[in-house]
């Protein structure tokens, strides 16, 4: 099988290679392959962290870290998400490493959320987008840790562990056993998700966008839906949403709200790592309550 | 998957993503300049991986299904090399972009006789600046050629990105008094700002004209993203 995929890579190079050059589908790879590559270094970095915690960190220091009880453990999961800087292609397999080793899924959910959009690199790229405006950065702080910790009070209080699945690969697994099962099983994912991402970046004009920016909330949902759709890095969304100036500040906020929680490839992500009966109810419930308190929190500090 | 094909998979992803770092500067087709050290450790890391899958005696699992999608960036890699977007990605929208950073509010007056400049600050001086720093000096800016829908009229464009090329944005300038390159050649074009008529549509709102006295066609540049 895999001779057929090298001798098809080789024969590529002198048959296809010619005919690969409608400029559609040229844009289209230049994007699939520009989310992959750009995922990949963050991707790597969440699965040796999740491997490392998973082998070196005994389950004994999470009770200790965290707060016995739920309700406490999910802010302070929430809040601790502001430490690990990365993107939130690292968030996914981390969670994942977090509940294996025992911990709440609503605490390791609410991390999830956060990590990814209340990190020191995002804060920075948002102030720094958005000269002039401090306050777009502490809104997206606020309402961003609100979200995470709303969901995750949520799912501890209606989350049922059957609607998790459980990691395939077992303890007894090694380091490097447990890093190839996850990167191989999370890079398909996140190749799945690169792919609807570039073919939306492609086929969907942004003057259709433009044209919903009058009503409040028309605007929001269209722009926590472009979040959806465009998938891009957390670090990076704010120079998108800053460029899209027709929209309200509430608009906009809704956008880097929504896209580290909730966009195509991270729930190609969470369908692969945590199963289908999960993603058909977090991405919902995330999506809506994000969407709420962008409306919210632009409504009072911006 | 089979333990040898995940193996190969994990070397050939690895080999890829070195190949576009060290051999070739085609990574920055992708992404910012400042990615390369991430994506050679982490390029190495999978290549390492793989390697030592290979010459590892293990039972190991079957691997998952949905890894045989990982082929497909690789195939991307080394069948298509996609280029740089292009006049097809800046044409998509009409509406000009902002450029990213309009934190550059001053803008020291321009001393040289022709001014080398990026297009984002030809779009700053040109939108935002009330010293109207741009009027009547020389200035060189370099892009790649787009058509534009309406007859006779063309943009030096260049595409600005943040981080990958999934967040970027065009930003155009409309170039007068030369006829159109090809689609998608690379130039320089030395020329004058045209301030816009008084009464006519905001700034910001269409593409800055710039008069041109000269236009040279360039190989792609290095780096093609602002």
């Amino acid at each position: 099988m895999f001779i057929a995929v090298l001798g098809l890579l080789l024969l590529g190079q002198f048959v296809y290679a010619p005919y690969l050059t409608s400029p559609a589908l040229q844009t289209w790879s230049t994007v699939f392959v520009a989310i992959c590559v750009q995922a990949l270094p963050f991707l790597v970095f969440g699965v040796l962290l999740s491997a490392a915690i998973t082998a070196f960190i005994p389950a004994s220091f999470w009770t200790r870290a965290l707060p016995a009880r739920g309700a406490l453990a999910v802010p302070v999961a929430g809040v601790a998400g502001a430490v690990l800087p990365g993107c939130e292609c690292a968030s996914v397999p981390v969670a994942a490493g977090l509940i294996s080793r025992g911990v709440t899924p609503a605490a390791a959910l609410a991390f999830l959320l956060s990590s990814p959009a209340i990190n020191p690199v995002v804060v920075v790229a948002t102030v720094v987008a958005f000269p002039g405006q401090p306050m777009m950065a502490v809104a997206r702080f606020t309402a961003s840790l609100v979200v995470a910790v709303l969901v995750g009070w949520v799912w501890l209080r209606f989350g049922k562990g059957e609607w998790l699945r459980a990691r395939r690969v077992h303890d007894h697994a090694g380091f490097g056993e447990a890093m190839r099962h996850d990167l191989l099983h999370a890079g398909g994912f996140l190749v799945v998700g690169a792919m609807a991402a570039a073919t939306m970046n492609v086929i969907v004009p942004r003057e259709w966008l433009d044209a919903l920016a009058g009503n409040l909330w028309v605007s929001v949902l269209a722009l926590a839906l472009l979040a959806v759709i465009l998938s891009i890095c957390s670090e990076a969304d704010a120079f998108v949403a800053a460029s899209l100036t027709a929209f309200s500040p509430t608009a906009r906020l809704a956008f880097l709200v929504v896209g580290p929680m909730v966009d195509l490839k991270l729930i190609a992500l969470q369908a692969g790592t945590f199963g289908r009966r999960f993603a058909v109810r977090f991405v919902p419930l995330t999506f809506s309550l994000a969407v709420l308190v962008s409306v919210v929190t632009g409504t009072v500090l911006l | 998957m089979n333990r040898l094909t995940q193996n190969l998979l994990l070397v050939l992803l690895g080999g890829a993503v070195l190949r576009i770092t060290t051999v070739s500067t085609e990574y920055l087709n992708y992404v910012k300049p400042g990615f390369r050290y991430l994506l050679i450790a982490a390029g190495a890391v999978v290549l390492v991986l793989g390697l030592a899958g290979l010459f590892k005696k293990e039972d190991g699992h079957r691997g998952p299904g949905v890894a045989w999608l990982l082929t497909l960036p690789v195939f991307a890699i080394f069948l298509i090399a996609p280029p740089p977007l292009g006049s097809y990605a800046a044409r998509s929208e009409d509406v000009p972009a902002r450029p990213v950073s309009t934190a550059l509010t001053a803008y020291p007056p321009l001393t040289q006789p022709v001014t080398p400049m990026t297009m984002e600050e030809f779009l700053g001086r040109a939108w935002g600046d009330p010293t109207k720093s741009l009027a009547g000096k020389q200035v060189r800016l370099t892009g790649f050629v787009v058509p534009s829908a309406k007859k006779g009229r063309w943009y030096v464009a260049r595409m600005q990105i943040a981080c990958c090329a999934a967040d970027a944005v065009a930003l155009k300038v409309a170039v007068l008094g030369a006829p159109a390159p090809v689609e998608n050649q690379w130039i320089e074009v030395t020329g004058t700002w045209v301030p816009p008529k008084a009464g006519g549509p905001e700034p910001g709102t269409t593409a800055p004209e710039l008069e041109t006295t000269g236009v040279t066609e360039i190989p792609q540049p290095v780096e093609p993203y602002e």
